[in-house]
């Protein structure tokens, strides 16, 4: 097929502003990896380099040995990170398993079943939503430490339930509505109780919805500091985020080590948000509109 | 044709599940069983109770109590007093004033910058895939993280927005961007926008795709022209998700929380501290618990009462049963 002149003239014009948007997309993030396998007087040299001119692993090698010679001055944050890392897993982990058990049972109800105050529920659920954390800050802060729950991951799991439970209950709904009645009573005619027929019908038909709640929840979770910041104290429980800003707060640490620190932080959502672009396009576009 | 995200694959058969007529009584567990589904929703509701509703009522009792940390066994019920303090308070106006220049202007980049983006991505052209992939970059990234890569960019000793601009010969000598008023909330909005842009084009664009291809055909063939069509055809089909986006942004702004504590701590002076800012001042440095509550509920009225648009946009096409 020839294209006309205008339609080349079209094609070249969006070309160039797809690689203006590109730019502004890409650009603050590829600085900061950059910057993450620089030495640091190569960091911090003017006017800035912009491509390492040595590249170097240091900056990543220092959180596996944070007490070699390279961490005297950031160390202690270096030797946060693994800690850190793993305590933002297992939150995470935690976080979105909690929601996928409890956003299943709520969500089938409300896809489901028509009864008195459904919509209420609905209703509650989407408010909860809604209520800044902010505003919440300070009872929680105060409950955990009256049961001596500050500083313990599994009191942070239970807390990011909040934020995370309304919009999974609301995606896993929309995703439960879709999957057809007929297969349910099939199952049920064919003698499966309702579990058996949840396990094997329902939840792999709903697949992709539990996929995408799943990881909304566990990025919620990855992602969050003012929580964490509240409620932890030590590296029994702190997470990345509060580790990173403690780079970022601290004037002595060195500009290269937040660069890594800053990449560590970003790698999981990124490679999650990679993996099931998708899912996570039509996850949030079915959570914030319903359909 | 332009559609490289399959189009969601709920609406039709979510609709068929939604409104298909009830089920009568099925063996073993019915349609119909209110108990069952009330015992369905009984974790979840549980879990809010305890993690929302009684945080939330707590908090409003705490706004009504003299109660600071710095006096832990004072908690004297003072009634309005907070708020009345609030409100007289110089501190409040102004960082309710912050609060509406940064979620203003948060929003208007947000949605603007996120429609052009959308309305290039709905068309194909070389790249216009791997566009999509690129987008999930910002999103994805922890606004901690965020903050630190902007503070950085920003800085005024090595910070690449000042090397760029001077090696470009736009700006004469490195600039301390967030040490200026001015230049420091613009800052902070540009680094919130750029985590936030993601999200508003991908619920555009999905709107975007939405649109059947025979109405600009039609369009066409009644000889409009780009603009008209942009007015005619895409804005009608694009209103309700504009609003949405304007909505969620809108509360997004308002709880910004970790950029600003990363980027800027409300500073210099005063000139970043929003709201949401001023309350974690109050309650986590000041440590008044009672004054801090009473921020926590004014934010919150605020929040909720765009919740209540939000909600009626969601629901307002009827589809919603009760």
């Amino acid at each position: 097929m020839t294209l006309t002149a205008t339609e080349r003239a079209k094609t070249i014009g969006r070309v160039l502003a797809g690689l203006l948007v590109a730019l502004y997309l890409l650009a603050p993030f590829s600085w900061l990896v950059l910057t993450s396998f620089m030495h640091e007087r190569d960091a911090l040299s003017v006017p800035p380099q912009w491509i390492p001119s040595e590249p170097t692993l240091e900056n990543y090698k220092i959180f596996l040995d944070p007490t070699g010679t390279r961490a005297i001055v950031g160390s202690r944050a270096a030797a946060q990170m693994l800690p850190g890392m793993l305590n933002s897993l297992i939150a995470a982990l935690g976080t979105a398993l909690l929601n996928l058990v409890l956003g299943t049972l709520a969500g089938y109800s409300l896809a489901r079943y028509d009864f008195r105050g459904r919509t209420t529920l609905l209703m509650l659920y989407l408010s909860s939503r809604m209520l800044p954390g902010i505003a919440l800050i300070v009872p929680l802060y105060l409950v955990m430490k009256t049961y001596g729950l500050l500083d313990n991951l599994a009191a942070l799991v239970v807390t990011y339930l909040t934020f995370t439970l309304p919009f999974t209950i609301w995606l896993l709904r929309n995703y439960f509505q879709a999957v057809p009645r007929s297969l349910e009573e099939a199952a049920l005619i064919d003698g499966c109780n309702w579990l058996q027929m949840v396990a094997k019908i329902l939840l792999p038909a709903a697949a992709p919805g539990l996929v995408a709640a799943g990881m909304f929840a566990f990025m919620t979770a990855w992602n969050d500091y003012l929580f964490a910041v509240i409620l932890t104290s030590t590296m029994a429980a702190k997470t990345l985020p509060v580790v990173v800003a403690g780079f970022a707060t601290d004037v002595t640490t060195e500009r290269t080590l937040m660069a890594s620190g800053g990449v560590m932080a970003v790698i999981p959502p990124l490679v999650l948000a990679f993996i099931f672009q998708r899912l996570i396009v039509q996850g949030l576009t079915s959570g914030a509109t319903k359909d | 044709m332009h559609r490289a995200y399959p189009k969601a694959a709920l609406p039709d058969s979510a609709r068929q599940g939604a409104l298909a007529a009830p089920t009568k009584a099925l063996t073993r567990v019915g349609y119909e069983r209110p108990g069952f589904a009330f015992l369905l929703n009984t974790p979840a509701l549980v879990a809010l109770i305890l993690l929302a509703a009684y945080p939330i009522v707590s908090s409003a009792w705490m706004s009504l109590h003299k109660y600071s940390l710095k006096r832990p066994r004072i908690f004297e019920f003072i009634g309005l007093e907070n708020f009345r303090q609030l409100l007289d308070s110089d501190e409040f106006w102004s960082a309710l004033w912050i609060t509406l220049k940064f979620t203003g202007l948060v929003v208007a980049l947000v949605t603007l910058l996120g429609l052009l983006i959308a309305l290039l991505l709905n068309r194909r052209f070389p790249g216009s895939s791997l566009l999509r992939t690129l987008l999930l970059i910002p999103w994805a990234i922890p606004p901690v993280v965020n903050g630190l890569m902007w503070q950085w960019i920003y800085d005024s000793k090595v910070g690449a927005l000042n090397g760029l601009l001077v090696s470009l010969g736009l700006l004469s000598d490195y600039r301390g961007w967030l040490s200026d008023s001015t230049s420091a909330l613009i800052a902070l909005v540009w680094a919130d926008v750029w985590n936030l842009v993601p999200l508003a084009v991908i619920l555009l664009l999905a709107a975007l795709q939405r649109i059947p291809d025979e109405l600009y055909d039609a369009a066409r063939v009644d000889g409009a022209g780009p603009l008209q069509m942009f007015r005619y055809v895409t804005f009608p089909w694009l209103a309700q998700a504009l609003l949405i986006v304007l909505i969620l942004q809108t509360m997004a702004a308002i709880r910004a929380f970790d950029v600003i504590y990363v980027l800027t701590a409300g500073g210099p002076g005063n000139a970043t501290t929003t709201l949401t800012w001023q309350t974690f001042l109050t309650t986590f440095e000041s440590l008044n618990f009672g004054l801090g509550n009473a921020y926590a509920w004014t934010v919150s009225i605020i929040t909720l009462s765009l919740a209540l648009f939000y909600f009626r946009l969601l629901f307002r096409r009827g589809e919603f049963e009760t």
